[in-house]
Order: C-alpha cells, then sequence, then structure tokens
C-alpha cells in the first residue's frame, strides 16, 4: 500500500496534522524528527514512532528517552 | 485493590480492558464494515447519516449560490473511527474545506481506513493517527466537531474520554456519540434480544472466523450506561444543551453536546 500515488511522500506526516499534534501525556510540544521519523516530547522524555506515516501517540509504544 | 471495568459480561482489571478490547479489533479489522453491514441489515449506514447531518459541515451549496460557504475551514476529529468510514462521509457532505482526522488506539483498524482514504483519493483530506481517546494527542480547542461512532462503549474510562473530547473542541464546536442504546419499543426489546445473543455471534463467526469478539460487542452494548445516565456524564464533562435523540426504537442513540 505504499506505493500509492500521493503528493507527499508515504511515509511522512501530513505537516497540518503535525501543526495540531501534542504529547498525549503532557499536551506539550513534540519536535518532529524526520530523519529517525519519531515525534519527540522533551518534557515526557518520550519519542513516539511513525509508522508509515501514521505517528503512533501511545505512551506505550514510545522510545524512551534519557 | 486494582480498579475493575467490565468486558463484555466479565468483570476484568481496568488496565486489561484495553488490550482485551485491542484483540477484538485487529482480529475483525478488514471486515468491520462488512460486518456492520450484515449485523444491521445495512441499518448502520442510515444511522451515520443522522450522524453526519448533525455534524453539519460546511456545504458546498449550489453553483453561484452560497459560494462563500465553499471553501470554509471545518475540521473533524473522530475518535475511535478507524476505518475512516464516518470520516470519509463528513468529508463527502461537506464542502473544499472540510477535513477529517481520524484517530483509533488500533493500528490494524487504522492501516485499513488509510487504505481506503487512498483508493478514494480522500488521502490528503483525512489524516490518521494512532492514539488512546482517553489521551488525546491533539492541541487544545483544535477540532470543529468531534465525533465517535459505536466507540464509546469499548473505552474503559468514559468519562476521561468525555473530558478529552471536551478539550480538543473549538468554543462552539460539537461533540456527537452515537452508540447502542436501550430499546424502549415493546416487543422489539424480546426481538432484539434474541437477534443479539444467538445470532450475531454466529454471524461473526462466520464473517470474521471470530464468534467471540462479537459475543463481546453484544455483551457491551448491554453493559453501556442507560442513555439518561450516559447524557448526564456529558454534561459533567463540561458539554452544555445535552441532548438524546434514540433512533430505530433505540437501538441506537444520538448523543450531543456543546462546548460553549
Amino acid at each position: 500500500m505504499s506505493s500509492m500515488p500521493t503528493a507527499r511522500p508515504a511515509n511522512t506526516v501530513d505537516p497540518k496534522l503535525l501543526e495540531i499534534l501534542v504529547c498525549p501525556v503532557t499536551k506539550g510540544p513534540l519536535e518532529y524528527d524526520a530523519a529517525r521519523q519519531e515525534l519527540i516530547s522533551r518534557a515526557a522524555k518520550l519519542a513516539y514512532p511513525i509508522r508509515d506515516g501514521i505517528p503512533i501517540m501511545l505512551a506505550d509504544e514510545a522510545r524512551r528517552l534519557d | 485493590m486494582p480498579e475493575n471495568t467490565n468486558f463484555g459480561f466479565r468483570e476484568v482489571p481496568l488496565t486489561e480492558k484495553q488490550t482485551l478490547v485491542d484483540d477484538v479489533f485487529a482480529s475483525v479489522a478488514r471486515r468491520y464494515d462488512l460486518m456492520n453491514d450484515l449485523m444491521s441489515g445495512g441499518l448502520h449506514r442510515a444511522w451515520k447519516d443522522v450522524l453526519v447531518t448533525a455534524v453539519n459541515p460546511p456545504t458546498k451549496g449550489r453553483p453561484g449560490r452560497l459560494k462563500e460557504k465553499t471553501g470554509r475551514p471545518f475540521t473533524l476529529l473522530d475518535v475511535a473511527g478507524g476505518t475512516g468510514d464516518v470520516a470519509m462521509r463528513v468529508i463527502e457532505a461537506g464542502g473544499e474545506g472540510t477535513r477529517a482526522v481520524v484517530a483509533d488506539i488500533n493500528g490494524a483498524m487504522l492501516d485499513v481506513g488509510r487504505e481506503r482514504a487512498r483508493a478514494r483519493g480522500l488521502g490528503d483530506v483525512v489524516q490518521f493517527a494512532e492514539g488512546n481517546a482517553e489521551a488525546l494527542p491533539f492541541a487544545d480547542r483544535s477540532f470543529d466537531a468531534v465525533t465517535i461512532a459505536f466507540g464509546i462503549r469499548n473505552v474503559p474510562r468514559i468519562a476521561q474520554a468525555l473530558a478529552e473530547a471536551h478539550r480538543v473542541l473549538r468554543i462552539g464546536g460539537r461533540f456527537l456519540c452515537l452508540e447502542f442504546s436501550s430499546v424502549d419499543v415493546p416487543g422489539l426489546d424480546t426481538l432484539y434480544n434474541l437477534y443479539s445473543f444467538n445470532l450475531i455471534p454466529v454471524l461473526g463467526r462466520i464473517v470474521t472466523d471470530d464468534g467471540e469478539a462479537y459475543r463481546y460487542l453484544v455483551e457491551s452494548i448491554r453493559r453501556f450506561p442507560k442513555p439518561q445516565e450516559f447524557a448526564e456524564m456529558i454534561a459533567v464533562a463540561g458539554f452544555r444543551r445535552v441532548t438524546c435523540r434514540p433512533i430505530t426504537g433505540g437501538i441506537v442513540a444520538l448523543h450531543s453536546g456543546w462546548r460553549l
């Protein structure tokens, strides 16, 4: 399904969605790491993965930052 | 003492319910909308039409008239809307500025939804995010409407999900919740019980190969708060002008509240 033609690469998050996404734990801002495809919440020390362009905004699925 | 909640007719620890519900939906994701058609005899389409009409996205208008409304931005959040069914209906009913975000805790349901959105050329106007209704990953006051169709009874902490829906709505935004309700027509209730407890699990087993999943769905409907009780919970979450409208003899109800 990643071969479907769209205006942007299928594995990136839509910029309009990025604008309204916050950390589900702190409701604070997220940093978008395009290279790692992660959304980072400094306050919660969590990195939320983006899988095939769908952000996984669950604390249980996030990578812990030290 | 760990807090308990219900999983169908079983009592389970609050923390375990989410895992059990996830298993149900991962198991049936691909045939979920087909099952809805079969179980409800197509009625779920009419119920969703009532929901979409209530969402009332800005319309396309007629050529040469009401043109100023065409591009008005309107963003819907559909919670627990994995397969994108409600989101795409709202987009098709609305004008050029109508967009939707689908949030679901279940990745399998979202994959199905995104695949369908792309196939219908709606890949750029419907976005998908995996998230928990009890801890939404969206900024305050981000949406013009928040809907949840046949999803709220699967949420372990309903009050928390209602508070989150309220938080992400803009002032003047509307919350709409379509859910199975309490059949209040004599005769229909008996028929409905016979049908749902005996036929639906069989249908579920044949179509999705998972009769247990559908037994859970039927039981969870009976365990859901009565309409008046649920309306009260919506009011407690901060919503105003809370209403409840029974549809099809109370098989389902459309609950509504405004953030004012």
